[in-house]
């Protein structure tokens, strides 16, 4: 299987197959990126657009010095940053959980919205980073570089969220499997 | 928690969980989480924070996200999801009439403002203030997807390019710290790894308690024999061979100690570098786990056909062979570097000793009977072979000679007939 540096190397030279092969590896986790993170569903598609849009034309500036995927994420997480910036200023709405829950069973639904509500009361920076861990899977130093924070700080945000939405989670009466 | 009662921060028992520790900070926690059932118990909530923000799934994405990209990328032109306002669009409708010469003149004048603004003070867009509108450069450059024709480079698209360029570092260091990683996941990689090997061979007097001392010096040094044979055959010198894998950092005593057994009749050592090769196999065998990782994404989020799922699990399966199998060479040549091999060969000193007593007359008469008997039906063995290996052309050239021989014959007897 070719891996992922070597599509968008690929892509680099012209290979269309390789942009397609690239945008359904990653279609999905780009669309739950900014699905996470914005109530607009359309908005976040147009986004997640984008970011392929821009990951294409910038085929030709790509150097092969770092994972894709933090490469991928990073466009994303600055085209993010660029549209929060501008609905800010239109409007004081741009929150970062959707309102809209995904059509899934009972359960898992309730589920959903509890862990979503949980991650809601996290603060800012450190939900950001929290997200990008679990949900991006981003490594320490890959998130301290899109952030552009210290390494140091990226661990004791995760560390303060993740023990927040612990405490968060066993503290809601509808959480399920919370531990202490 | 605190350092008295626990070694490890906490935040370093949930880098731990999280794989971003070095190799021997990994270990020592590990150690700690087996007696510590506070931290095993923290490090049990983390895991069930993760667990739980699995279950916050969002809906596939939008057929129509393929479609329009794919629109996108053959036009070269982004479709727009919804319509533009604001300046651009004024702009746009204004100065329709004008073609692309307002905008190049716009941008070109703005394109050496930049410029001169860069030259004065380069680490401008290193600055914090810079950074902030890296996203919004980004934006502005998939935005230009959207133009018919393609601008000239104005301010964004120039500290676009800029931020590019700072992204590329930011790659490079983060490549850097991936190498750096992978050093720190193979500790023995960061020096030069030596793959020793040593031959000894030794001539001793008393051969008795040789394969007892080999022994208890392998034992001694830590480490242990790979093989042995010993061989005893009449009327030649015991010997005893044997392959010891010694601790590297022991080689040097071990085989000191080996060479007291006798007299030294060759002794050669040899170091082989396998650097370059371990830290190549773990590269490979990092690439070969993150394919398999990303497969696993594949097969975990894929919705299509049956046939295509049964294929991610096959290359799943094919890649988990390959891991396992450079896992395997990975730690035989850490073994190698570890443990330096020592070929021993002991040859016991050769007394030549007087033969026995010759056979006696009966034994060698019976003997001769035996052999002649032999020689015998070895005789008329032969011959049938050479009959029946013969017999089939003797028989050929017979049929084909025995006609004008005896014409021949015949001629001869009528010419000596009237002389007689």
């Amino acid at each position: 299987m070719t891996s992922d540096e070597q599509l968008i190397l690929e892509l680099k030279q012209g290979s269309e197959p390789a942009f397609t092969e690239l945008f359904l590896r990653y279609r999905e986790r780009v669309w739950g990126f900014f699905r996470r993170r914005m109530n607009d569903a359309a908005q976040a598609e147009e986004l997640a657009q984008e970011t392929f849009l821009a990951v294409f034309r910038g085929a030709q500036r790509y150097e092969p010095r770092a994972s894709f995927r933090a490469y991928l994420f990073g466009i994303a997480f600055n085209i993010l940053a660029a549209d929060r910036r501008k609905s800010a200023s239109h409007q004081t709405s741009a929150h970062v959980v959707p309102d809209e829950i995904p059509a899934t069973s009972g359960t898992n639904q309730e589920t959903a919205l509890c862990v979503r509500q949980a991650v809601e009361r996290l603060e800012g920076d450190e939900r950001e980073v929290l997200m990008l861990r679990e949900f991006e899977e981003l490594s320490y130093e890959e998130i301290a570089k899109i952030l552009y924070v210290p390494l140091n700080t990226v661990r004791s945000r995760l560390f303060r969220a993740r023990m927040a939405l612990r405490d968060i989670l066993t503290a809601a009466p509808g959480s399920l499997g919370g531990r202490k | 928690m605190n350092s008295s009662t626990h070694p490890y921060e906490q935040e370093e028992v949930m880098a731990y969980l999280d794989g971003e520790l070095s190799a021997d900070r990994a270990s020592g926690v590990a150690a700690h989480l087996r007696e510590c059932a506070e931290c095993a118990e923290l490090v049990q909530q983390m895991r069930g924070v993760s667990v739980q923000l699995t279950n916050w799934s969002v809906e596939p994405a939008p057929a129509a996200l393929a479609n329009r990209l794919e629109a996108a990328r053959k036009d070269r032109a982004l479709p727009k999801v919804k319509p533009r306002g604001g300046i651009a669009a004024w702009l746009d409708g204004r100065f329709a009439p004008l073609g692309g010469r307002w905008a190049w003149g716009v941008g070109s004048a703005v394109a050496v403002a930049v410029l001169l603004l860069v030259i004065g003070s380069p680490n401008l867009l290193r600055t914090r203030k810079a950074r902030e509108v890296t996203g919004l450069n980004t934006l502005a450059e998939s935005k230009q997807l959207m133009a018919p024709a393609t601008p000239p480079p104005d301010r964004a698209s120039q500290m676009a390019a800029e931020l590019y360029r700072e992204r590329a570092q930011i790659s490079e260091s983060l490549e850097i710290q991936n190498s750096r990683s992978a050093a720190i996941m193979i500790p023995q990689a960061t020096g030069p790894m030596i793959a020793r090997t040593a031959s000894v061979s030794l001539i001793v007097k008393d051969f008795g308690p040789v394969e007892a001392t080999v022994k208890a010096i392998a034992q001694r040094h830590s480490g242990y024999i790979a093989s042995l044979n010993t061989a005893s055959p009449q009327d030649s010198a015991r010997t005893l061979s044997a392959t010891l894998q010694i601790p590297s950092a022991q080689l040097e005593s071990a085989i000191a100690e080996l060479k007291q057994l006798g007299r030294v009749d060759q002794e050669t050592q040899s170091g082989e570098e396998v650097t370059k090769e371990f830290t190549d196999r773990a590269a490979r065998l990092k690439n070969a786990r993150a394919t398999e990782q990303r497969l696993l994404d594949v097969l975990r989020e894929h919705t299509g056909k049956v046939k295509d799922i049964l294929d991610a699990e096959q290359e799943i399966a094919r890649v988990r062979g390959e891991i396992e199998q450079m896992e395997a060479d990975q730690r035989s040549l850490q073994t190698r570097v570890d443990f330096a091999t020592v070929q021993l060969s002991v040859q016991e000193e050769y007394k030549a000793s007087l033969q026995g007593a010759p056979p006696s007359t009966a034994t060698r008469l019976r003997n001769a009977a035996v052999e002649g008997y032999r020689s015998l039906i070895e005789s008329v063995i032969g011959i049938g072979v050479f009959a029946l290996q013969a017999l089939p052309i003797l028989l050929l050239w017979g049929i084909i000679l025995f006609l004008p021989a005896r014409w021949m014959w015949k001629r001869f007897r009528r010419t000596a007939a009237p002389q007689s």
